[in-house]
């Protein structure tokens, strides 16, 4: 009854991606102070849960893509390979006598050290959190274990078809950018890292400059600036940094295919987007909203071409946008896509359209806001990304000011070419339906006459 | 029979007297003249309410005629009914509603749920009873969703964790398979008719084998009457499916079964361990005794922790128990250090022999798992769109009694009930072993000569 099994054993009708929207807070209002000079965000959560997170700005930006790894195998060190205070064991067994999380995180924008526990357990939670941070141990023997453990786990993650297209695409996409690294690295990029060299870099990583400090919880005001001011008093400050934003804009269609042994062929197209903070955001982010409705509604519904077509705009410091599918007719699947890209490009989308794709963004707005752990998350991002993590807490009146023009507008002017990457059997796809060469795109009236199943 | 299970036994008889069910604090349950059960969770954390119906159907109820027939059945509710004809109509009603929606397919539960603004609440059990009671199947809607469905398959196959589990579970429920896999069978699927979804609907689709549950930002007195006025009309099947259509007992495993598959494009291997657990119907206590016992293995002082993962045997190394109401499956869950298949292989098996010893955990590890749980149903509570979830898969293949009892139970084990739960469904007991690895790194770990049971 309580346990998550690893492997799927139930089904469902549509295919889950995490949501990545912005989440708001209800309860209490939220307020921003300074402790040795770091931004700290705190966000009343009228529950029993204490969810921190302190952050470390600029991801891929801080390492270069042979040294990739790095900052995940320095994050995940802080809980995994002791602290002077206690070892690996000593550390961990604490955190499970109350059942309270730390964990450390890389990711494209920011890397974070997160504390999850309940409220009357941060007395014996919040000593760990502080050495996590502040001293961690980097044991040599713990760290070849975790070095493995992320070799084991990317190799796992290669394994499965998602990743893999995902993997693909932003490397063929990015190519020679930051965004081209993954922040867990390669087999090759991990395997040279030292402890030695790993701790180097977090120390040189751990500086006031790149913090950013999260709450949800319910804590006094007081008695949080005193943790926190204990927390940091020892950080240097550290360089001022500037983060780098990068907008990919393909200029023509291209097509890469890999061979590969799986039951069906994966495909992922991806262009660019608006940047965070820009006026074109919104407007965007509600036009992947409708434009993902409409791209399911014509693959899955009226072609039965796939059971997981994918629209998603991924906002961050590069941002771009996906569509992905996994289908056994990849010929048929881009003529339908290019048939419904054609008709919003003549017609526009609908003011019903937009109407309802407000309504449902309202829910998702409320839906995505019922954890700590996702407000915190929600937070750190717009501020990272946008700086205005208050817009976690407005979107949603925000997105009631986008118009139907604004819509049809950035649909115009983002989603035009596209970078394809195909991974399967490569003798069922034509890739120059893909690249969009003349004469070779199957007529629209032949769609549904070929649709045998 | 220990007091735990007299007191389940106890429970059992008070909902077949059709007493009110022991619930949470704001859970209120009604049970509606033609059988539905309705529970309301009052929680005002979000403005938002979710609503779902979950049905006593799913893979255990599926012959090899019928295997995945529950599953497409589960995506056609989606696609067209009396009041939204097709699946267009069907979407851009979800869009009007601000919904979110989906369903899921299980091995004892279908079920279907919506999450839209409180204000919504009429409308959207409007929209639930058209789609759950007035499907509308048409063979080219069908021909449309068959690959559909065999797409979700395919991606399923497409990954090497999943095609161990589906090896596995073809040797451990044998002949019943069928009624372990939700996912099905390719040629049943694609070739599956408006006939065979009526007659899916008619055995199962009723009021007196289905539970709504409505969740949110809502009063139970005014839900509870709108389910009234929208569900009320909805004719009960007049027998019990669950009797009419009996479930066959699976067959205990005669013997250990070790087997290892390639696949190319298993870049690092898997293993699995699988055993016939207990079930909710003929030992309760054991299924509680097993979500105690694995979250002591899950803690890192653990033997089984320290001896796999702090060794660097494993990366991951987990003990699951799946409660179920007919033979719930055990399993380890395992990703390997490729160079030391052989250590690990042995260490395991050297581990499970150990769990019935009296010292394999001590008294401070027992209360300290216990506080876990503790703590994780906290968390659990902390999404109330979620709630509807947990509480729907327990009155599937428990009871709603078991529901609620269940945190208080966990706290009650006992060192001989986890005792009891090892040496009746573990020690000694037979097994099946997967492991999936690529061609190139079994030949250079001679993996399938190394992966078999110890002498």
């Amino acid at each position: 009854m309580r346990m998550q099994p690893m492997i799927q054993i139930f089904f469902s009708s549509l295919f889950f991606l995490a949501l990545t929207l912005e989440s708001p807070a209800q309860t209490g209002n939220p307020y921003e102070m300074t402790v040795n000079g770091i931004k700290v965000i705190v966000q009343p959560s009228g529950n029993e849960i204490v969810e921190i997170r302190t952050i470390l700005k600029a991801g891929v930006q801080n390492y270069p893509a042979e040294k990739a790894g790095i900052e995940s195998l320095a994050m995940n060190a802080l809980s995994e390979c002791g602290t002077a205070r206690d070892d690996k064991n000593s550390f961990k067994d604490k955190l499970d006598k109350v059942s309270a999380e730390i964990s450390g995180n890389a990711g494209m924008d920011y890397a974070d050290l997160r504390l999850n526990c309940i409220k009357s357990d941060l007395d014996a939670v919040w000593p760990l959190y502080v050495d996590a941070l502040t001293t961690p141990r980097f044991d040599s023997m713990e760290f070849d274990r975790i070095r493995q453990d992320a070799i084991n786990t990317l190799k796992s993650q290669a394994s499965r078809p998602d990743n893999a297209i995902n993997k693909l695409a932003k490397e063929t996409a990015f190519a020679g950018r930051d965004y081209a690294k993954d922040p867990a690295g390669t087999e090759e990029s991990v395997t040279k890292l030292s402890a030695a060299d790993t701790k180097a870099y977090y120390t040189s990583l751990l500086t006031r400059s790149r913090m950013l400090i999260v709450v949800v919880a319910d804590l006094d005001r007081s008695l949080l600036e005193k943790m926190l001011q204990q927390l940091t008093a020892n950080i240097p400050e550290g360089k001022k940094i500037k983060l780098t934003r990068y907008s990919y804009t393909p200029t023509k269609n291209t097509f890469r295919s890999e061979k590969k042994e799986v039951a069906t062929n994966y495909i992922e197209g991806i262009t660019g987007g608006p940047q965070p903070g820009s006026p074109d955001y919104n407007p965007y982010t509600l036009a992947m909203r409708i434009f993902y409705d409409r791209h399911f509604l014509e693959v899955r519904t009226n072609n039965g071409l796939s059971y997981a077509p994918i629209v998603r705009f991924d906002g961050g410091l590069s941002p771009s946008t996906s569509v992905i599918v996994s289908t056994t007719n990849p010929d048929k699947y881009i003529a339908v896509f290019d048939q419904v890209v054609d008709k919003i490009k003549k017609e526009g989308f609908t003011a019903d359209e937009v109407k309802n794709g407000k309504n449902v963004y309202v829910t998702r707005f409320f839906y995505t806001m019922e954890t700590n752990a996702a407000q915190a998350a929600s937070l750190a991002s717009n501020e990272i990304q946008h700086n205005n993590w208050r817009r976690s807490l407005t979107i949603n009146e925000d997105l009631k000011k986008v118009s139907l023009a604004d819509v049809n507008r950035v649909f115009n002017k983002y989603v035009n070419h596209i970078t394809w990457v195909y991974q399967g059997d490569t003798t069922k796809v034509n890739p120059a339906l893909y690249i969009g060469m003349p004469g070779n795109k199957i007529p629209v009236s032949k769609l549904r006459k070929d649709n045998k199943n | 029979m220990n007091k735990l299970i007299f007191a389940w036994a106890l429970g059992l008889v008070s909902t077949t007297c059709f007493a009110q069910p022991r619930l949470p604090e704001h859970y209120y349950w009604e049970k509606m003249p033609n059988g539905l059960e309705v529970v309301v969770i009052e929680n005002n954390k979000v403005p938002l309410a979710t609503i779902q119906i979950a049905v006593k159907n799913g893979a255990y109820t599926e012959g090899p005629e019928y295997s995945g027939l529950s599953h497409l059945f589960e995506h056609m509710f989606f696609k067209a009914n009396k009041d939204y004809p097709d699946q267009a109509r069907f979407l851009k009603r979800t869009q009007e509603l601000g919904a979110i929606w989906n369903g899921s397919t299980g091995t004892e539960r279908v079920n279907y749920f919506f999450t839209f603004d409180k204000d919504s609440l009429d409308a959207g059990l409007r929209f639930m009873n058209a789609a759950i009671r007035f499907p509308i199947y048409r063979v080219e809607d069908m021909q449309k969703e068959r690959p559909v469905v065999d797409g979700e398959f395919q991606r399923f196959e497409s990954d090497p964790t999943s095609q161990l589990f589906l090896a596995c579970q073809k040797k451990l429920w044998g002949d019943l398979v069928t009624r372990k896999n939700p996912i099905g069978i390719h040629e049943v699927i694609n070739s599956a008719t408006p006939e065979k979804m009526m007659i899916i609907k008619n055995k199962y689709y009723f009021p007196n084998n289905s539970i709504l549950v409505i969740c949110g930002d809502v009063k139970h007195e005014a839900a509870f009457v709108m389910t009234q006025n929208i569900f009320g009309s909805w004719e009960s099947s007049g027998f019990d499916p669950q009797v009419k259509f009996p479930i066959p007992e699976f067959t205990p495993l005669s013997s250990t079964d070790y087997f290892v598959n390639e696949s190319a494009i298993a870049q690092t291997p898997l293993e699995m361990y699988w055993w016939q657990g207990p079930d909710s119907r003929h030992d309760s206590a054991s299924t509680v005794a097993a979500d105690v016992f694995f979250t002591i293995l899950g803690m890192n002082s653990s033997k089984w922790q320290q001896a796999l993962v702090d060794k660097g045997l494993a990366s991951i190394a987990s003990a699951q128990y799946l409660t179920s109401k007919y033979v719930g499956p055990v399993f380890l869950y395992l990703m390997p250090n490729p160079h030391k298949l052989k250590a690990l292989n042995d260490e395991v098996l050297n581990q499970v022999k150990q769990w019935g010893n009296d010292d394999y955990f001590t008294d401070a590890q027992l209360e300290d798992a216990k506080q876990i749980l503790r703590r994780t149903s906290i968390r659990q509570k902390e999404k109330p769109s979620r709630l509807p979830d947990a509480l729907t898969s327990s009155w599937c293949s428990t009871s709603l009694d078991y529901f609620t009892d269940y945190d208080d139970n966990c706290q009650k084990i006992t060192r001989d009930d986890i005792k009891r739960f090892v040496n009746r469904y573990i020690s000694g007991k037979p097994y099946v072993a997967g492991m999936i690895i690529s061609p190139a790194m079994n030949k250079k770990f001679n993996s399938a000569a190394d992966f078999k049971p110890a002498l």
